[in-house]
C-alpha cells in the first residue's frame, strides 16, 4: 500500500550517474536507461478555514553539489496571462525538477483551456481528479515527483490535496513533501492536527480529554510555514537557500520570499 | 510449518505442538512429540532446524536434570527460562549456532504461579501469558488477544486452543497433523486428550 | 446515446500518436482512458521494476510498499467492509488517513490493498464502466458482471506491474449480497469472507473464530472493526482508523472513520481483552 513517495531522511543524498541500474542482459544489450534524478528540496502545505498557504524551498541539488539557490517549486496554475495574476490553483511539485517542470506545464495548459472552453475557472476538486489521471497516465514510466495541489473548494474552504508519483491522492488538512517530510510531517501532526496533545488536568492517564481542532489563524499557520523551513534547513543538507510561499484567500494568490540559511 | 502454541491460565499452562515430523515435501512421522520435560514442572517445547531442535533439548533436558540430582531441587520455570537463553546466547556466537525456537512453560514450586516463556533462535527471551512460534502468531495471536485473560481455567484454556487450532486447520495450507497438547499444573506435566478428527471448513 | 457510447469506448493498448497527446489537452473527453505512455526501452516491466521495487533494487527512487488489512464477509443482512487506514512507504508512515474503501457507486464498494494509485484508478475506471452499463441495458451491472470487468482489465495488464488486492462488495435484487476477491494477477474468487493485506491473518483469526452467516447486523459491525482492531494491534504496517462500511440491497451504509488508539483502550479495560499489554515492565 503506497500513497507517498518520498525520501525518507536516512536515504542521504545520491548520484543520478551511480544510481543507474543494471538491466538482465539479453540477446541484444540494451544501453540503461536511467531518466531520472532526485533535486532535493522540500514542499509543504497547509489549509485554513478560508485560506491556504503553500510553501516550497528553492535550493535546487544533485548529490552533494547546490545547482542553484533559486529554483521555485511552488507554480500558480491556470491563469488566464502569461503572468498567472489572476490564478486561484497553486501546485507544488518535487523530486525531479524537469518531471515537475513537465507535469506543473502540462496541468497549467489543461486547466487553461478547461476555462476557455467552460468559461469558468476549474474547481480544486476537479483539477485535484485531473491531476490524478495525469499522473497515472504515466503509470508505467512514471513523473518523479511528489505534488501537491491547493486552491479553495466551493465553498471557500482551504484545500490541500497530495499525491503519490502515480496518482493516488487524498484530500488533507496539511502535508509535507519532498526531502524533510520525514521532518517536517511530525511537526505539522503535532501544531495543525494537535496530535498527541491532552488538555492538562482533565483527567488520568486515558481519560486525558484531547485538545479541540480549532481551526489556526493565517498568521499562526504562516510562523509555522516559517518554524517548519527554518528547523529543516538545519538538519536537511537538500534544504535551504530560500522560501518561496503563496498564500491563497478569496482575494486570489498573494506570493511571498524570505531567505533561508544558506550553507 | 510447524505449530507450537503456549497458554497460561489462572493454575495451569497448556502447551501444543504439532505432530507432524516433516522433511522436505514428504511427513516422516504424524504422532511426533516437539517436547522435552525439563523436570517434573517444566516442559519445553523446540521448532526449527531439524537435528538442532532434539540436540539442543536433549542437552538442556540433561542439565536441568543434573542440577536437580546435585542439589536435590528442582530449578524454578523462570531459573531454567533464563538458563536456557544464556546457552542459546552462546551457542549463537559459535562457529556452529543452534537454529532452535522454544516454548518453555511451567508452574513455580514455590508460589504456584503458572508461567510461559517465548525464546527465538536469536536468544530473545519474553514472559508471555501466551505465545507462539512460527505460521501459528500469525493466525492465533489475534485470537488469543481477544479470547485470553489471565484467570481463565483449564476448561476455557482449551477452548481457547480449540479455537486456534481450529482456525490452523481452517488456513494453513498444509497439515500438520494435529495437536500433541500436554498441561503443567502444580502436579507435574499431563498429556492431555486431544481430538481434532473433525473437520474445519473455510466459511 | 450510441455516439456518447462510442466516445467512450477505446479499445485497449491503443497506439499513440503525437498529436494525440496534444489532443488530449483541447478535449473535454474521457479523462480515464486506456493510453498510458511507457518508457522507450525494450522491457518496460523490467525497467519500471527497477524504479519501483525496492525489493528487487533497495534504493529506487519511487517507493511502492505493501501493508494493510481489509476485509470483507457477507451475512444474513448483507456485507461489512471494513478496513484500515495506514498508508507505508518502507518504514515511513505516509498517511494515517488513507480511505481504503473506494465507493465505486452508491450500492457497490471496492477495497484498496497494494499499489493505491492503481485501486484509486482502476475502481474509478470501474465506476465508469458500471455507469455505462446502465445506460446500455437500463438496470444496475450485477456484482458478478462488474468484477469480471474490473478482473479482465487487469489481467490485460499481467506483468506489467500492476499491484492490487481488492474485494467489490454489492447487494443486487438478482445475486443477493454479493463479495467477489480480484487481485492483480488475475485471480478473481467468490465468496462469503475475505480479508487482504499483510495484516490479514489477524484478522481471520479473530474473523473466523466467530463468524456465522446468522449474524446480526449489530454483531457483524463489532466484529468487522474488532478484526481490524486485532490486525492493527500485531501488525505494525496497519494502523490509523478504523473504517466501517455496511452493504444493503438500498446501497451502502458508512458506519463512522474511528481512531484505534481509543478503542484499543476500551477494548482492553471495559473488557480485558489483550491481556499482553502490561504496565508492568516485566
Amino acid at each position: 500500500m503506497t500513497m507517498f513517495s518520498q525520501n525518507p531522511l536516512m536515504n542521504g543524498p545520491n548520484y543520478s550517474f551511480s544510481q543507474t541500474p543494471t538491466m538482465a542482459s539479453g540477446a541484444n544489450k540494451e544501453h540503461s536507461f536511467y531518466p531520472y534524478t532526485d533535486n532535493g528540496g522540500s514542499t509543504l502545505a497547509i489549509s485554513g478555514n478560508d485560506f491556504m498557504i503553500m510553501a516550497g524551498d528553492t535550493r535546487s541539488t544533485s548529490g552533494y553539489n547546490i545547482n542553484t539557490r533559486y529554483s521555485p517549486k511552488v507554480f500558480k496554475i491556470g491563469g488566464t496571462t502569461s503572468s498567472q495574476d489572476d490564478a486561484t490553483l497553486v501546485l507544488s511539485v518535487v523530486g525531479f525538477a524537469a518531471d515537475g517542470h513537465a507535469l506543473k506545464e502540462k496541468l497549467d495548459a489543461i486547466v487553461k483551456m478547461y476555462r476557455y472552453q467552460h468559461g469558468k475557472p476549474m474547481s480544486v476538486k476537479a483539477c485535484a481528479q485531473r491531476l490524478s489521471t495525469i499522473l497515472y497516465g504515466k503509470r508505467f514510466f512514471p513523473y518523479y515527483v511528489t505534488a501537491i495541489l491547493g486552491g479553495l473548494d466551493e465553498d471557500g474552504k482551504g484545500a490541500v490535496y497530495s499525491y503519490d508519483p502515480v496518482g493516488s491522492y487524498e484530500r488533507e488538512q496539511c502535508r509535507a513533501a519532498g526531502a524533510a517530510a520525514s521532518l517536517i510531517m511530525p511537526f505539522l501532526d503535532n501544531q495543525v492536527n494537535f496530535k498527541n496533545q491532552y488538555i492538562p488536568g482533565s483527567g488520568e492517564g486515558h481519560a486525558l480529554v484531547e485538545r479541540a481542532k480549532d481551526p489556526l489563524p493565517l498568521v499562526v499557520v504562516e510562523a509555522l510555514v516559517k518554524d517548519a523551513f527554518d528547523s529543516a534547513v538545519e538538519r536537511h543538507i537538500e534544504v535551504g537557500d530560500g522560501l518561496s510561499m503563496m498564500l491563497i484567500t478569496k482575494n486570489g494568490i498573494e506570493e511571498k520570499f524570505l531567505p533561508l540559511k544558506k550553507d | 510449518m510447524e505449530v507450537l502454541l503456549g497458554i497460561t491460565g489462572k493454575d495451569f499452562t497448556l502447551i501444543a505442538a504439532s505432530k507432524a515430523a516433516m522433511r522436505g515435501a514428504t511427513v516422516l512421522k504424524a504422532a511426533d512429540d516437539k517436547t522435552r520435560s525439563l523436570n517434573k514442572h517444566t516442559l519445553m517445547a523446540f521448532s526449527g532446524e531439524a537435528g538442532d531442535t532434539i540436540q539442543f533439548a536433549e542437552y538442556i533436558q540433561a542439565n536441568a536434570q543434573l542440577y536437580s540430582m546435585r542439589n536435590s531441587i528442582d530449578l524454578s520455570p523462570s531459573a531454567l527460562a533464563n538458563f536456557v537463553r544464556g546457552e542459546l546466547a552462546s551457542s549463537l556466537r559459535s562457529r556452529k549456532p543452534y537454529n532452535v525456537n522454544l516454548l518453555l512453560g511451567g508452574v513455580d514450586p514455590v508460589t504456584l504461579k503458572p508461567s510461559l516463556y517465548w525464546l527465538d533462535y536469536l536468544a530473545s527471551l519474553a514472559p508471555l501469558p501466551y505465545a507462539a512460534h512460527g505460521y501459528a502468531q500469525y493466525y492465533c495471536l489475534s485470537i488469543l488477544d481477544k479470547h485470553h485473560h489471565p484467570d481463565i481455567d483449564y476448561e476455557q484454556g482449551l477452548k481457547i486452543l480449540r479455537m486456534c487450532t481450529d482456525e490452523l486447520k481452517r488456513r494453513l495450507p498444509i497439515d500438520f497433523k494435529g495437536m500433541l497438547v500436554k498441561v503443567i499444573t502444580k502436579d507435574g506435566i499431563k498429556e492431555v486428550e486431544y481430538f481434532d478428527e473433525k473437520p474445519v471448513a473455510c466459511p | 446515446m450510441d455516439t456518447l457510447v462510442a466516445s467512450y469506448g477505446r479499445p485497449m493498448f491503443e497506439k499513440e500518436h503525437v498529436e494525440e497527446d496534444q489532443l488530449e489537452l483541447y478535449q473535454p473527453g474521457p479523462s480515464l482512458s486506456l493510453k498510458f505512455a511507457m518508457p522507450p526501452v525494450a522491457q518496460p516491466s523490467a525497467w519500471l521494476r527497477a524504479a519501483t521495487d525496492d525489493h528487487a533494487n533497495p534504493n529506487c527512487p519511487i517507493k511502492i510498499a505493501h501493508g494493510t488489512t481489509t476485509l470483507a464477509f457477507r451475512f444474513q443482512g448483507g456485507i461489512i467492509v471494513a478496513t484500515d487506514s495506514r498508508a507505508t512507504a518502507g518504514n515511513w508512515i505516509a498517511s494515517q488517513t488513507v480511505k481504503k474503501v473506494i465507493e465505486i457507486n452508491s450500492c457497490l464498494l471496492g477495497t484498496m490493498a497494494g499499489g493505491a494509485a492503481d485501486c484509486q484508478y482502476w475502481l474509478a475506471y470501474l465506476g465508469m464502466q458500471c455507469r455505462l452499463h446502465e445506460l446500455r441495458h437500463k438496470r444496475r451491472i450485477s456484482v458478478a458482471a462488474a468484477s469480471k470487468i474490473l478482473a479482465n482489465l487487469v489481467y490485460s495488464y499481467k506483468g506489467m506491474g500492476l499491484s492490487m488486492g481488492t474485494m467489490c462488495a454489492g447487494v443486487t435484487p438478482s445475486e443477493g449480497p454479493a463479495l467477489y476477491y480480484i487481485d492483480s494477477d488475475g485471480t478473481r474468487l467468490a465468496g462469503n469472507m475475505f480479508c487482504v493485506g499483510s495484516g490479514q491473518t489477524f484478522a481471520y483469526g479473530v474473523l473466523d473464530a466467530e463468524y456465522k452467516y446468522d449474524l446480526s447486523v449489530d454483531e457483524a459491525l463489532a466484529l468487522g472493526s474488532r478484526s481490524i482492531l486485532a490486525a492493527t494491534h500485531r501488525d505494525a504496517y496497519s494502523g490509523g482508523f478504523i473504517n466501517l462500511y455496511h452493504v444493503k440491497e438500498e446501497g451502502w451504509v458508512k458506519h463512522g472513520f474511528n481512531d484505534t488508539n481509543p478503542i484499543f483502550w476500551k477494548t482492553k479495560l471495559e473488557k480485558g481483552e489483550f491481556s499482553n499489554v502490561t504496565s508492568e515492565l516485566v
